[in-house]
C-alpha cells in the first residue's frame, strides 16, 4: 500500500469525485498552530508509489478541502487565516488561486461541496458561522449564525439539495434548510464538543456525529431524542467521521488515539476493523466514491496512506 | 426521487399530527411544494412539552441567569434538548416578573413564619434584622433550585451565633459583674480591719518599719549598682555585636567577591571587571567604617553579573530543523517566538508547482493503457482481512524522527483553544513589544540597584544600633529573589 510523505502535518484528505486515482491532501505547518500550508494533489499509480501532480503553498495552514462536483479541476481549500481559496488545476500556478474569499473572521475549519446542485458550497468556521457560497460569486450568498461556539463541520445532505447539517463546539447538531430563515432542527447530540458530522448516503434521515467524548452517535432526524446507535471504542476524541458511499451501515472514523476505525452500526459489536498505522493524531479520512473499499487517511505524522479496506495500510 | 416522496407521507401517519413549527413545512422539490405540500423530514414536528417549558422558565427566572447574555441562555436550553418552540415560549413567559412573583409569595410567607420561630434571641432588638435576611433568604429559596440552600443556611447560622453572643454579653454584664464588685468590696473591707489591728501596736512596729526602710534603701542602692553594671555589660555586648556584624558583612563581601571573580573569569565582560577592581581597592581602604562605597560596589557588581547571565542562556538553544512536538510549538508560540521553519510569504508563491503532467485530462487516460495490470492495484479486492500491527518492518521509507514523543500521553485538546490564536497572532504581528521590554528591564535594573543601596544602608544602621541579625537575612533574601526575577526577564528577551 503506498504512502506519501508530506512536508507538513496532514489535516484533510479527499478523493476526487471524477478520477479514481486522484486525491488531494490539505496540510499545515507546525501542527496548524502557526505557519504555512500546502495543498497537495496526488495521483495513485498502478505500479505502486503515489506521485504528486502538484502542490499549492498558502500563507497559513489549510484545515480542510473539498473537490468541486461540477468541474474536475476545481479544489476549494479552507484556510486557517479565515479565507477560502479556490484552485484550478487546469491553470498554471501563477494564476492560482483563482479566488480568495475572505469573509470569515476566524479560522475556516471545513468546506463541503453540494453534490446535488453542484454549484454551491459551504464553509464553517470558528467564528460560529456557516457560509454558503457559489463558485461564480465573489461574496457569500448567505451566512448562518446560530451556533454559540466554533462550527467544526458542515455537511450537505446527499439527497436534498437545500438541507445541510452543522456540528459545533456548543455540543449541538443543527439541521438547516437553505430556504428557511433559521435552523430547522437542533439535536443536542453530545455532552461535549462535536467535531464532525456526516449524512448517510443511503438513508437521507440518518446522520452521524463524532465528538470529543470519544463516541460516534448515529441519529435519525425523525426521532432525534435517542440515538440509533452509539459507537464506543476510540480512546480519544474522534476527529472525523465519514459514511461509506458503498455500504449503508459502514462508517469510517479517525481519532486522536491515532487509529482509523471501520464500524458497522447495525451490528451489536460495531467495530469491524481498527487500523493503527499512524504514529500521531489521525486527523483526516476519506472513502472513495468510485472504488469500493478504497480509503485514505492522513495525520499529524505527515503521512498519507491509501489502502483497500481489509488490507494492512503499511503493507508494501 | 420517487422513494423520497414516500418517506415524508409515511411520516405523517406515524408522527403526531400537530405541526407546531413557526415556518411552514414545504416539500423538497419546487414542483412538489406547489402540488402536494409534504412536510420536510428535517423539521421538528413534536408538540411543545409543558414540563420542559416550565423548567426553562424556572431556569430563566434565576437571578444569576438574568445577568448572563441571552445567547448563552439559549445555548444552555438547546443543549438540554429543548426545541426552538419550547425555548421561545419560555422566553416569552419569563419577562413578566409580577405575575410569577405574586403567585410565589403567599407560599413563601408561611415558610418565613415557621422558620422565625427557630432562632429564639433573648434581646428583641436583634430579632428584626435577623429575621429580615432570613425572610429574604427563604423567599429566594422558594424560587430557586436546591443548590443555593446551604449558603443561606450558613448566613442563618451566623445570625444565630451573633445573637447568642450578644445575649451572653448582656447576661455577663447584668449578672456576674455586680457579684464581682461586691466580692472585691468585701475583700477591701477585710484589709482595712486588718490594718486597724496593726496600728494598735505602734512602738515595736515603728522600729521594725524604720529598720525595714533602711534595708530597703540599701537594697535599692545595691539594685542601682547592679543595674549600672548590667547596662555597662549591655553596652559592651552591643559593641561586641557590632564588631561581629561588621566582620560578618565583610566575610559576605569577600565571598561574593570571590564568586564574582569566578564568574568574570568565565566571561569576557571587561566592564564588570573594571568596576569590581576599583571597588575592591576602595573597600580595603574604607574597611572599618562600612559605609557608602561598600554598598555602591556591591550593587554595581551584582548588576553586572545579572546583565551577563542572559548570554549563555541564548547560546544553549540550537533549533532542530525538523518536527518539534506539538507542545513545544505551542509553548514557543505562547512565549511569542515564531517557529523557525515558516517561510515569509513574499517568496512562497514561487513554490507552487506542478509535476511533469500539466494537463489534467491526460492522467485519467494513461493509466488504463498499462498492459501489465488490467486493473490497478486499488481495484483488486483482497478477501483476506489481515491482522493489523504484525508488519513492523516496512516503515523505513517514510519513518519519522519523532522519537521524543512518549506513547502514554495525556489527552491533548484537539485544536488550540480559540483563545490561544489571537495571542499568538498578536505576538507575531507586534515585534515592537520585545524592544519595549528591553527598555523596561533596564529601568527595572536601575530601580533595583538603588533599592539595593538603600537596603544596605538600612542594614548597616541596624547593625550599629545593635539590632537582630534576622533583619539582615530577610532583606537580603528579598534582594536575591529580585535578582532571580531580573535573570528570568533577561532570559525571555532572547
Amino acid at each position: 500500500m503506498p504512502v506519501f510523505k508530506t512536508p507538513f502535518n496532514g489535516y484533510a484528505v479527499k478523493f476526487s469525485p471524477f478520477y479514481e486515482s486522484r486525491l488531494a491532501v490539505a496540510t499545515s505547518q507546525n501542527f496548524g498552530i502557526l505557519g504555512n500550508g500546502r495543498l497537495h494533489i496526488l495521483n495513485l499509480n498502478p505500479s505502486g508509489p503515489i506521485s504528486e501532480f502538484g502542490f499549492f503553498e498558502t500563507s497559513d495552514g489549510i484545515y480542510d478541502l473539498t473537490w468541486s462536483e461540477d468541474n474536475d479541476n476545481i479544489v476549494i481549500a479552507a484556510i486557517a487565516d479565515g479565507s477560502v481559496k479556490i484552485y484550478d488545476l487546469s491553470l498554471p500556478p501563477t494564476q492560482n488561486p483563482i479566488r480568495s474569499l475572505h469573509e470569515h473572521s476566524r479560522e475556516v475549519h471545513s468546506a463541503d461541496y453540494n453534490p446535488v446542485r453542484r454549484d454551491s458550497f459551504l464553509t464553517s468556521s470558528w467564528d460560529d458561522t456557516v457560509k454558503l457560497w457559489t463558485i461564480d460569486r465573489p461574496t457569500s450568498v448567505r451566512t448562518f449564525k446560530e451556533h454559540t461556539y466554533c462550527v467544526y463541520s458542515a455537511a450537505w445532505n446527499p439527497r436534498h439539495a437545500d438541507v445541510f447539517a452543522s456540528a459545533s463546539g456548543d455540543c449541538t447538531l443543527r439541521i438547516w434548510d437553505v430556504r428557511e430563515p433559521a435552523s430547522t432542527m437542533i439535536i443536542p447530540a453530545h455532552e461535549f464538543e462535536i467535531l464532525s458530522c456526516d449524512w448517510n448516503k443511503y438513508d437521507e434521515s440518518c446522520i452521524v456525529s463524532a465528538s470529543v467524548d470519544k463516541s460516534i452517535r448515529v441519529w435519525d432526524v425523525r426521532n432525534f431524542r435517542i440515538p440509533v446507535a452509539v459507537l464506543n471504542g476510540h480512546g480519544y476524541a474522534v476527529r472525523k467521521v465519514k459514511c461509506s458511499p458503498h455500504r449503508q451501515n459502514m462508517i469510517v472514523s479517525c481519532s486522536y488515539d491515532m487509529t482509523v476505525c471501520m464500524w458497522d452500526y447495525m451490528v451489536e459489536d460495531s467495530l469491524v476493523t481498527r487500523y493503527d498505522h499512524h504514529t500521531e493524531f489521525a486527523v483526516g479520512v476519506d472513502m472513495s466514491v468510485l472504488v469500493e473499499g478504497l480509503m485514505a487517511s492522513t495525520g499529524w505524522d505527515e503521512l498519507v496512506y491509501v489502502w483497500q479496506h481489509g488490507m494492512d495500510p503499511r503493507a508494501p | 426521487m420517487a422513494s423520497q416522496s414516500n418517506i415524508p407521507s409515511a411520516n405523517l401517519t406515524t408522527e403526531n399530527p400537530q405541526l407546531s413549527e413557526t415556518t411552514p413545512a414545504t416539500g423538497e422539490d419546487v414542483l412538489d411544494a406547489k402540488a402536494s405540500p409534504t412536510p420536510s423530514v428535517f423539521v421538528n414536528t413534536e408538540p411543545m412539552r409543558e414540563d420542559q417549558v416550565q423548567n426553562a422558565v424556572k431556569f430563566l427566572s434565576h437571578p444569576k441567569v438574568r445577568g448572563s447574555p441571552v445567547i448563552y441562555r439559549r445555548s444552555f436550553l438547546e443543549r438540554k434538548g429543548l426545541t426552538k418552540e419550547e425555548i421561545d415560549e419560555a422566553f416569552r413567559r419569563v419577562p413578566d416578573p409580577p405575575p410569577t412573583a405574586t403567585s410565589a409569595q403567599p407560599a413563601n410567607t408561611n415558610q418565613v413564619a415557621s422558620t422565625n420561630a427557630l432562632p429564639q434571641a433573648p434581646t428583641k432588638v436583634l430579632q428584626p434584622p435577623a429575621a429580615a435576611p432570613g425572610a429574604d433568604a427563604i423567599s429566594t429559596m422558594g424560587t430557586l433550585a436546591q443548590s443555593r440552600f446551604h449558603w443561606y443556611h450558613a448566613l442563618l447560622a451566623v445570625g444565630v451565633l451573633a445573637v447568642s453572643g450578644a445575649g451572653t454579653a448582656l447576661l455577663f454584664k447584668n449578672a456576674i459583674v455586680p457579684r464581682l464588685k461586691s466580692w472585691i468590696r468585701k475583700v477591701v473591707l477585710e484589709e482595712d480591719e486588718l490594718a486597724k489591728k496593726l496600728n494598735s501596736k505602734p512602738s515595736l512596729a515603728e522600729e521594725t518599719a524604720a529598720a525595714a526602710k533602711a534595708a530597703a534603701a540599701a537594697a535599692a542602692d545595691v539594685a542601682k549598682a547592679s543595674q549600672e553594671m548590667v547596662n555597662s555589660k549591655n553596652e559592651e555586648k552591643m559593641y561586641f555585636m557590632e564588631f561581629t556584624n561588621m566582620l560578618d558583612a565583610q566575610q559576605r563581601e569577600m565571598r561574593s567577591l570571590s564568586n564574582s571573580i569566578r564568574k568574570l573569569e568565565g566571561q569576557s565582560n571587561g566592564l564588570g571587571r573594571n568596576s569590581f577592581v576599583e571597588q575592591e581597592d576602595y573597600r580595603s581602604a574604607a574597611y572599618s567604617s562600612s559605609k557608602q562605597p561598600v554598598t555602591n560596589g556591591k550593587a554595581d557588581f551584582d548588576v553586572g553579573s545579572v546583565r551577563s547571565s542572559p548570554s549563555p542562556a541564548s547560546a544553549e538553544q540550537p533549533l532542530p530543523p525538523h518536527s518539534k512536538s506539538y507542545m513545544e510549538i505551542m509553548a514557543m508560540v505562547q512565549r511569542g517566538e515564531r517557529p523557525p521553519n515558516i517561510k515569509p510569504w513574499e517568496t512562497a508563491p514561487a513554490q507552487t508547482m506542478y509535476g511533469s503532467d500539466v494537463k489534467a485530462q491526460d492522467n485519467g487516460v494513461t493509466y488504463e493503457m498499462n498492459g501489465d495490470n488490467p486493473a490497478p492495484w486499488w481495484q483488486r479486492k483482497n478477501v483476506n482481512i489481515t491482522e493489523i500491527g504484525q508488519d513492523e518492518t516496512k516503515t523505513a521509507p517514510y519513518s519519522i524522527p519523532a522519537n521524543d514523543r512518549p506513547l502514554q500521553r495525556t489527552w491533548v485538546p484537539p485544536l488550540p483553544p480559540p483563545v490561544a490564536m489571537p495571542e499568538a497572532a498578536a505576538a507575531i504581528r507586534q515585534p515592537k513589544s520585545t524592544i519595549q521590554r528591553d527598555r523596561l528591564t533596564d529601568d527595572q535594573l536601575l530601580a533595583r540597584a538603588s533599592e539595593g543601596t538603600d537596603e544596605l544602608q538600612r542594614i548597616t544602621k541596624i547593625s550599629e544600633s545593635g539590632g537582630a541579625l534576622e533583619m539582615n537575612d530577610a532583606s537580603s533574601g528579598q534582594y536575591s529573589s529580585e535578582i532571580q526575577e531580573e535573570k528570568e526577564n533577561g532570559y525571555e528577551e532572547h
